[in-house]
């Protein structure tokens, strides 16, 4: 048995490999256009390579975590697209400036820091779970996603003003969480 | 906590902003190749815990008899068929007598005589009787000990070529300080042997019971032929309640015959039982009952496909067709009944309970699947 347009979800969730090869064809133009819209400026071939894979291993990965239909799927591995490619930028980004802010040659990044940026993930998306459903999918949109602030407002029917405010106060909210955190670690 | 997969997946985005890009084959064929490497990678990985894992659904399926024979002299029983004792738990004499079948009621025609002796610390160990089939290999042993041996119990041997095994085995004390046993080794991977080369490297016996332990060496390295074989395709199935079970194919030898199952369950079921036991039990249109033993099955990691086997006695060479109906039992593992070790390369991990809502055990007859016997 070969995947197919019916079949292709559930023998991913096996983990068949046919199933992976099937995405691969039906979905890389979509996933080349979102990962290049957002890298293009990096001017990095290599990187958006190297991105376009981390997004269907991830795929391939937590692909039993996927619920809801092909439709659904096609929403989902968008958004894990459009995640991973503004986490790569953040991160590409942040290296150039290390490295021509310190004059030292390491340009690696060492262990310690792809622990903290993974870290400071884990634990962001920790406090991303304790808010509202609605304040939970602004902040996923608009931070984790890059969408701005007028779409946000048309996609959940709230004016911008309302989206701004939600913003403002879920960042106050996670400020207090991750305030209360970092004071429950130093034991103070 | 949800992930951020979780999280993603909830939300609802418009995907029709985002814009294709063109893409060439080659570009495809790369990233596949790509990922594939990274795949196999993790693959090798965890192959390891694979063939552990199906080591261990099997291990704990060794039974004990316990006979006592008054010990007066001059009546030390004399065993020359093993195979029957352990069919009945009977000696020669009243086995002549006895004309019932039982699994291995051909076995000791067809099986070649080993009669390898070894002694090590006080302790003799003879292998009496080997049969191979190309699957599961039998062996009847004889053990003389001046210590109390229990219920003893013994390693299983290793043979070549077999990386997944599985097996049962029993040891009787049939006189004062005389043991026999008979045990299987079967291949849980779907591949025939022509020969089973064997080696039985045992470094202690235990007595279970009292936990005295006898170390020494008695190790052997013998090979055994399979006996002729005839393999017949098969396609019945039977499925009730988000259970199936398909015969895959049949293996008819001189002794016994093997059925190759494969058992299949819904989402639903799994995500309600932490296991399925299959039971198959075997009549032919002739009225004959077989019994049989399990060989163990191999499940494919996080889903409760499991591909089988059993043997059971030989075919009756009058019979048209084989009765073969699938008994279920739906279980709820706890810690009296199930424990499972993960063994990686980073050293031992103890797997958890799983904890889903069925609780206790339900049971439930498949329809009988009829298999006509081409001959």
């Amino acid at each position: 048995m070969k995947a197919n347009d019916t079949n292709y979800i559930q023998r991913l969730q096996q983990q068949k490999e046919d199933a992976l090869e099937f995405i691969v064809d039906k979905y890389l133009p979509l996933i080349k256009g979102i990962t290049c819209k957002v890298l293009i400026p990096l001017n990095n071939n290599g990187v958006i390579e190297e991105c376009i894979n981390d997004i269907f291993l991830s795929i391939w990965d937590h692909s039993k975590k996927f619920h809801g239909d092909s439709n659904d799927f096609k929403k989902w591995i968008c958004a894990i697209a459009k995640f991973k490619a503004i986490d790569y930028y953040r991160k590409v980004n942040k290296q150039i400036e290390f490295t021509s802010n310190t004059l030292d040659v390491n340009t690696e990044k060492s262990i310690e820091d792809e622990l903290i940026i993974l870290e400071d993930r884990t634990e962001l998306i920790k406090l991303i779970n304790q808010l509202e459903p609605v304040e939970r999918d602004i902040f996923i949109m608009k931070f984790f996603l890059g969408i701005k602030t007028e779409e946000i407002s048309i996609k959940l029917g709230l004016t911008k003003a309302s989206i701004e405010n939600r913003i403002y106060r879920g960042k106050k909210k996670l400020n207090k969480k991750a305030s209360n955190l970092k004071l429950g670690e130093s034991g103070i | 906590m949800k992930d951020i997969y979780e999280l993603l997946n909830d939300l609802n985005i418009d995907e029709s902003e985002f814009e294709e890009m063109e893409v060439n084959e080659l570009e495809k064929a790369n990233i596949k190749r790509s990922l594939k490497k990274e795949i196999n990678k993790k693959k090798k990985r965890n192959s390891w815990k694979k063939s552990i894992a199906a080591a261990s659904i099997i291990v704990g399926l060794s039974v004990t008899t316990f006979v006592t024979y008054p010990a007066y002299a001059g009546n030390i029983p004399v065993i020359e068929d093993i195979f029957r004792f352990f069919d009945n738990g009977k000696t020669d004499k009243e086995n002549r007598q006895n004309k019932e079948h039982g699994l291995y009621y051909d076995y000791k025609k067809f099986s070649n005589e080993i009669n390898m002796t070894k002694e090590s610390n006080g302790t003799k160990i003879t292998i009496n009787d080997a049969v191979f089939d190309g699957k599961t290999l039998t062996l009847t042993y004889t053990i003389e000990s001046e210590q109390d041996l229990g219920n003893v119990d013994i390693s299983m041997p290793r043979i070549k070529g077999m990386e997944a095994i599985g097996g049962t085995g029993k040891t009787s004390k049939i006189d004062t300080n005389k043991y026999v046993g008979i045990l299987t080794v079967s291949n849980i991977e779907d591949k025939k042997l022509d020969v089973a080369h064997i080696n039985w490297d045992i470094d202690h016996i235990k007595n279970p019971d009292n936990q005295t332990l006898i170390k020494g060496d008695w190790n052997f390295d013998f090979s055994q032929n399979a006996t002729d074989n005839k393999i017949q395709l098969t396609d019945g199935s039977a499925e009730k309640n988000g259970v199936k079970v398909s015969i895959g194919k049949i293996s008819f030898n001189p002794m016994s015959l093997i059925v190759y199952y494969d058992q299949e369950v819904t989402e639903l079921v799994k995500n309600k039982w932490d296991g399925v036991d299959v039971e198959l039990e075997i009549k032919d249109d002739l009225g004959n009952l077989y019994s049989g033993e399990d060989n163990g099955g191999m499940r494919k990691d996080s889903s409760y496909h499991v591909s089988g086997s059993k043997t059971f006695e030989k075919l009756d060479p009058n019979a048209t067709k084989l009765i073969i109906t699938p008994h279920i039992t739906l279980r709820d593992y706890n810690s009296d009944n199930f424990t499972s070790v993960e063994i990686t390369n980073d050293g031992k991990k103890e797997i958890p309970l799983p904890e889903k809502p069925g609780k206790g055990t339900e049971e439930f007859v498949l329809e009988d699947i009829i298999i006509k016997i081409k001959k």
